[in-house]
């Protein structure tokens, strides 16, 4: 039964992704002209610019040019950056390393200190540490990231110089990204950018589910038995209260691919978010087709995997 | 249980394999940096490339050895800086893209015959002289240009320079199983000939005034010179590696790395032309933000960024001593202009070319005059710019090309009313003025549209408050650049010409042939039509006609002139400001000269840290 389902999933995956692609295809096709940033080149003739949309495939009708993109994409080939002429599948095994190192560092620390102040929330409701990490999630869910970001960058790059103290480097620097401790050293503050954004929005979430669990008799059960409360909480409770987190966090895992586009760019971040950027800022649909096709991929290959981990979170769940 | 974890590992194995399948080679560990995809070699930042072949070419008489870069230790503490570039090039072949970032690589790596210096005059780069008409550079038909090279010109790998390189140059711009962006120009070349290893002989098909522009190396223009015992035999250079990665150069230094997205890294050629930079080493860095690299700059992380708007004129000016802020008054200009309809096409049709006809009071010469005086040009450089650009007094401001005979017309209200009065357009109890114009009662409240770009708002508004105090009312529009600048077919604001005044930036390319003024209006029986002034003038058209006629740039530069002089005098456009090129570096940073429009890279060779 399990396999049925799988195969049954896999299938349906397959046609979700074909019209995420074809959506996405018109999409980016009619809101940007690759060749819009030749019009103004005025070394460019009538006849370049010609030759160029011929090389190009644009004089192609769209429903042509879509199937022609998806028939290489079947094949493992997302094309050619009309810009930079380089494989897209190269542009973008290029910045997924950096990305994912990136994403994977922030997404540890956001569901450890989730998980921490969700539960001490929970355990603690409406004392004053439920208040004042309640205070400091609201606001740091509303806060823009843009703003979180160059906040950050101006106190602990540029004041903290400014005072003698040690400071973050800007990410502006040439750095090595072998060098562990480089690295380390620059994922600090894009870190938190990530980390003050997204905890506040999961610790909250937890919170709930927590309370809400708690709240159930066999949680009583297991207190009327005898149980010590730390047990009663992480063998019981915490696990309970995980499923919803976990649907969320398996979605947004996939999302980590994807990279963080405000966060990359301020901090000069060599990843998928700034690739995704600079490449449909000049109208590069392959790229973005490609970035697309890999993140609406993972997308709904994690939304799968979350179907599977449930099963393994809660015995009472079964895929059949 | 176990179908469960049989379920996973399957799911587990199923990514593996996309994900494999994704993968063209193996690929880097997730936290090493990733390479540039197609280079020939990624050396360590501080060592210099290896040559790709030793020397085989022996040194002409009288010309030292090249130094063979294999022998050349790099120094344990190079001199270096770092630049912030707010995007990067995507190749190093001006050729094969249309990104000034790449033609500043192309600066620094592989140079042209000839180049423009801070002056904007015209020096000789690879070549030993500049063609002209009396050292029989020139023909006298203007249809054979002539150049020397110079005695003694290595690549990096020691072979050397010669005109087999220019040759292979054009021809490999010509070759169709090539694709470069553009082959205006170089198109209009019959034959280059090559009788002996230093001269170059380009024999045109027909006449083209701006040859200056081919082979050589300015803004926006194409111009670096091929190396043809790397290059020679390749097809579809614009997918080859060296397009991508030179393993050899001819400017001044050598990529030795370039990390896709992040950073490359330079380092000394020496056997650069003019000999050993005096830097070790030059990293550029790709920072998108102007704000993050003002970041970078306090902290040191970069010392210079060429990338600020003028609008950063006062925040990078805050903090001197400690950045240095440096303008460039440019070539490119700011201008406004009116929409005339056509008047009369140069073939002497009345009937008018263009799909409108324009906003009837403009058609008076005394109207537009009235809104150049009306509008205090010099306050808003001096408000809106810090006072650190000009009020241009004719087009292609500071260059050559520029008719500095004109004089930028001064702030003048009172003179601006007079000339309104004498119009006849009077003031109405509205405080705008109006009169009659082709038997209308025509009010002077028009729109003006622009880009919604920040610094084009402000300056509108500062515009329209002077001119309401003339009793004209200006409405500015401002509009998204992508539908501003769109073609006629796409229904742009320019292309379809409906506006009534209009503004934005031109420049100097380097070479004033330009289709601007030529009656090519765009309509719909000529979509295509590069005139966005929608306007045809016959006397224009002659004064164009003369300025295209010769290659020699003594007589061209009168011809301009002459047409210089013709805008001027009829009003046609208020040049607002010279476009200015704002840098900010550290004050460990020693530049050389900034040139107008050669920019900053154009001598790197010079460049120094205290």
């Amino acid at each position: 039964m399990m396999w049925t389902f799988l195969i049954r999933r896999f299938i349906i995956a397959f046609f979700t992704l074909l019209l995420i692609t074809m959506i996405c295809f018109v999409l980016t096709r009619l809101s940007s002209d690759p060749m819009a940033q030749y019009a103004t080149v005025q070394r460019m003739s009538a006849e370049d610019r010609a030759a160029l949309r011929l090389k190009l495939g644009l004089d192609q009708p769209l429903p042509l040019q879509y199937v022609r993109w998806l028939g290489l994409a079947l094949q493992g080939d997302l094309g050619q950056s009309s810009f930079s002429k380089e494989k897209v599948s190269e542009l973008i095994l290029q910045r997924l390393p950096l990305t994912l190192v990136l994403m994977l560092s922030a997404q540890l620390a956001i569901v450890t200190l989730s998980v921490v102040l969700g539960l001490i929330a929970a355990v603690k409701q409406y004392s004053i540490t439920d208040n004042i990490i309640t205070a400091f999630s609201f606001v740091g869910f509303s806060m823009p990231i843009f703003f979180i970001a160059f906040s950050l960058l101006l106190l602990f790059a540029v004041k903290f110089k400014e005072w003698g103290l040690p400071y973050f480097p800007t990410g502006a620097d040439i750095w090595d990204p072998k060098d562990i401790r480089e690295l380390l050293w620059h994922l600090v503050l894009p870190v938190s950018c990530l980390v003050v954004i997204q905890v506040a929005g999961y610790s909250r979430y937890l919170r709930s589910s927590i309370l809400e669990v708690l709240g159930l008799d066999y949680i009583r059960t297991a207190r009327a038995k005898g149980l010590v409360e730390r047990q009663v909480l992480f063998k019981h409770a915490l696990r309970n209260a995980a499923l919803p987190f976990v649907t969320i966090l398996g979605l947004d895992l996939a999302s980590l691919l994807g990279g963080a586009l405000i966060t990359e760019s301020v901090f000069t971040w060599p990843g998928m978010g700034r690739l995704f950027w600079e490449y449909a800022q000049r109208g590069d649909f392959p790229v973005v087709n490609g970035v697309l096709l890999l993140t609406s991929g993972a997308v709904v290959f994690a939304t799968i995997l979350t179907d599977v981990a449930y099963t393994f979170i809660d015995p009472r769940i079964s895929l059949s | 249980m176990k179908h469960k974890f049989m379920a996973l590992a399957s799911l587990i194995v199923v990514a593996s394999l996309v994900l494999a399948a994704c993968s063209p080679s193996a690929t880097a560990a997730p936290t090493s940096a990733p390479v540039a995809t197609a280079a020939p070699t990624t050396a360590p930042a501080t060592s210099a490339p290896a040559a790709t072949t030793a020397p085989t070419t022996a040194a002409p008489a009288g010309c030292p050895e090249p130094v063979d870069m294999a022998s050349v230790t790099p120094p344990a503490n190079p001199k270096s800086v770092v630049g912030g570039w707010s995007q990067e090039p995507n190749n190093i072949s001006p050729y094969y893209t249309v990104m000034s970032y790449a033609v500043w690589i192309a600066q620094l790596t592989i140079v042209g015959l000839a180049e423009w210096d801070e002056n904007g005059t015209f020096v000789p780069e690879l070549a030993a002289e500049l063609p002209t008409a009396e050292n029989g550079g020139v023909s006298a038909d203007g249809l054979t240009i002539t150049w020397k090279l110079k005695d003694c010109l290595y690549w990096s790998d020691g072979k050397r320079i010669t005109s087999e390189d220019v040759k292979y140059t054009w021809e490999s711009i010509m070759d169709p199983k090539n694709t470069p962006n553009s082959r205006s120009g170089y198109d209009k070349i019959a034959s280059v000939e090559t009788p002996d290893d230093l001269t170059v002989v380009i024999k045109f098909a027909e006449l083209y005034p701006p040859w200056q522009t081919l082979f050589t190396q300015g803004p926006n223009n194409t111009g670096s010179i091929l190396p043809a015992h790397i290059l020679e035999g390749k097809t579809g250079l614009e997918n080859d590696p060296y397009t991508h990665q030179p393993s050899v150069a001819s400017g001044p230094f050598i990529i030795s790395e370039w990390v896709a997205g992040d950073h490359m890294t330079l380092v000394a050629n020496p056997n650069f032309y003019k000999g050993r930079p005096k830097l070790d080493q030059i990293q550029i860095k790709f920072v998108p933000s102007p704000e993050v690299a003002l970041a970078a700059l306090q902290t040191g992380d970069i010392d210079w960024y060429p990338d600020f708007a003028e609008s950063d004129i006062a925040t990078v000016g805050a903090l001197e001593p400690k950045i240095h802020l440096k303008v460039v008054a440019g070539t490119s200009f700011e201008h406004y202009f009116f929409n005339l309809g056509t008047l009369k096409g140069i073939d002497g049709e009345p009937k008018s070319k263009s799909d409108n006809e324009g906003f009837c009071p403009f058609k008076d010469v005394r109207v537009r005059k009235a809104i150049i005086l009306g509008i205090d040009r010099q306050a808003i450089v001096d408000a809106l710019l810090e006072g650190k650009t000009t009020v241009p007094q004719s087009q292609w401001p500071n260059s050559f090309w520029a008719n500095t005979n004109l004089t930028a017309e001064a702030y003048n209200a009172e003179e601006a009313g007079a000339l309104l009065d004498e119009a006849g357009y009077k003031l109405g109890a509205d405080g705008i003025r109006s009169g009659m114009c082709d038997g209308k009662e025509t009010k002077l409240s028009f729109n003006f549209e622009t880009t919604d770009k920040q610094l084009r708002v402000d300056i509108a508004i500062a515009a329209q408050s002077d001119l309401k105090k003339i009793g004209v009312e200006f409405k500015p529009i401002h509009t998204p650049a992508g539908t501003f600048f769109a073609t006629y077919a796409e229904g742009g604001i320019l292309g379809t010409g409906k506006y009534d005044m209009a503004g934005y930036t031109t420049g100097y390319y380097p070479d004033p042939y330009t289709s601007d003024w030529r009656c090519d209006v765009p309509s719909k029986d000529n979509a295509s039509g590069t005139n966005n002034y929608h306007y045809c003038d016959a006397e224009i058209g002659k004064l164009n006609e003369a300025v295209n006629s010769t290659a020699d740039p003594a007589k061209r530069k009168e011809a301009i002139d002459a047409l210089q002089k013709y805008i001027y005098d009829n009003a046609l456009v208020v040049m607002m400001y010279a476009r200015a090129n704002v840098y900010g570096y550290t004050d460990r940073f020693v530049p050389g000269e900034f040139g107008d429009y050669s920019n900053l890279n154009w001598n790197s060779e010079v460049w120094d840290v205290k």
